[in-house]
């Protein structure tokens, strides 16, 4: 067996096993919720609503990145749809769904309105993710007090369509993020200008876009980042 | 009244979901495996039953075949209640009873009465 073969089984290996810990973690983060949704739902004071309502949310949160490790491993063997999506409206259902996970943290997050509205060939299940993925990276390094904006873009020349997350925190070096990209397929890296990330969230969305033959990328800002998904352009874009 | 078995393993969530489900009114009997629902359905039939899939011992599949070997078990409406929900498909459970499928770790409070009430329906 040669280097390569090696690597790819080592790769298969990790792969499988971070799949095993986020299944048997799934069982009791779930149990965590249900028992948080129950207290929550008892006689008690505001500010330990505050305190279970945080818990619930942390498991919420929690639970979507082991659901999203269990997909990324299933990937190869499945086969999924694509479809025309609207990405302007599945922003506003994830905005909609991401509301008190925000607000708990003392943040806001918008969409930004097109007057003439894209559309992008993708999974919707896999775009959801990685939107989702991107969302929950902003809230953890943008400034409290700021809003975390949503942006769709039509990119003309390649005929893809880029929704980007943008948030308000610290810079992400260029360098870093160069040498992220060359490592992102093969396991997850650390991205030291934001040094509680481990990586392993933009690992996972890279593996969905690129399973929907997209790719993921980061724009640095002097005030934060733009994390955006690029995926082809429907071509029902011409009828619009 | 509407009797539910609930076929689950983790005493904790079990607990939690026999309160829900005796708050919504309904009378509940708590099976944490296969043998023992098998005994408890011998027992009394239940009009319902919520299912855990990965179950201590046999999964849920075990049960779920022969509770469709049997003429009098066959027509029992199935709920699975699972943390693996986006690993499976209704349609290809129906032949098996199965008839909603809850996803534990996004299910509210109040989802598992309101599952029951619709396979009932």
């Amino acid at each position: 067996m040669g280097v390569n073969g090696e690597d790819n089984d080592m790769h298969q290996h990790e792969v499988s096993s971070l799949t095993a810990a986020a299944h048997e973690l799934k069982s009791p983060l779930a149990l965590m919720r249900q028992l948080a949704l129950r207290l929550e739902s008892g006689d008690i004071s505001d500010d330990q609503r505050r305190l279970i309502q945080q818990i619930t949310l942390t498991s919420e949160r929690a639970l979507r990145l082991t659901s999203d490790l269990t997909r990324s491993a299933r990937l190869e063997d499945a086969l999924f749809e694509v479809e025309p999506i609207n990405p302007e409206q599945l922003c506003r259902d994830i905005v909609d769904e991401l509301a008190p996970l925000f607000e708990a943290h003392g943040r806001s997050l918008a969409v930004t309105h097109r007057s003439h509205p894209l559309l992008l060939v993708a999974n919707r299940d896999l775009l959801r993710r990685i939107i989702m993925n991107f969302s929950d990276n902003a809230l953890h390094y943008s400034q409290p007090g700021t809003a975390v904006h949503m942006q769709i873009q039509a990119l003309t020349k390649s005929g893809m369509v880029r929704v980007g997350i943008r948030d308000y925190g610290p810079a992400l070096s260029s360098d870093m993020w160069r040498q992220l990209q060359k490592k992102l397929k093969h396991s997850p890296q650390t991205i030291h200008a934001r040094p509680q990330s481990s990586g392993l969230g933009l690992f996972i969305a890279s593996q969905f876009a690129e399973a929907m033959q997209g790719s993921i990328g980061a724009t640095r800002h002097r005030d934060g980042a733009t994390f955006y998904v690029e995926l082809q352009a429907s071509r029902q874009l011409s009828l619009l | 009244m509407t009797y539910v078995l609930l076929v689950e393993d983790d005493p904790w969530l079990a607990e939690l979901e026999v309160g829900v489900l005796k708050d919504a009114g309904y009378e509940v009997t708590l099976s944490p495996h296969a043998p023992s629902a098998i005994i408890a359905i011998d027992d009394k039939q239940p009009d319902v039953i919520i299912l855990d899939v990965l179950l201590t011992g046999s999964t849920a599949f075990a049960l779920l075949h022969e509770l469709q070997s049997y003429g009098d078990t066959n027509t029992v409406p199935i709920i699975l209640c699972t943390n693996m929900a986006d690993s499976l498909k209704l349609e290809d459970l129906k032949t098996y009873g199965v008839r909603r499928i809850v996803d534990k770790s996004t299910m509210q409070l109040d989802d598992l009465p309101a599952a029951v009430r619709s396979v009932l329906l």
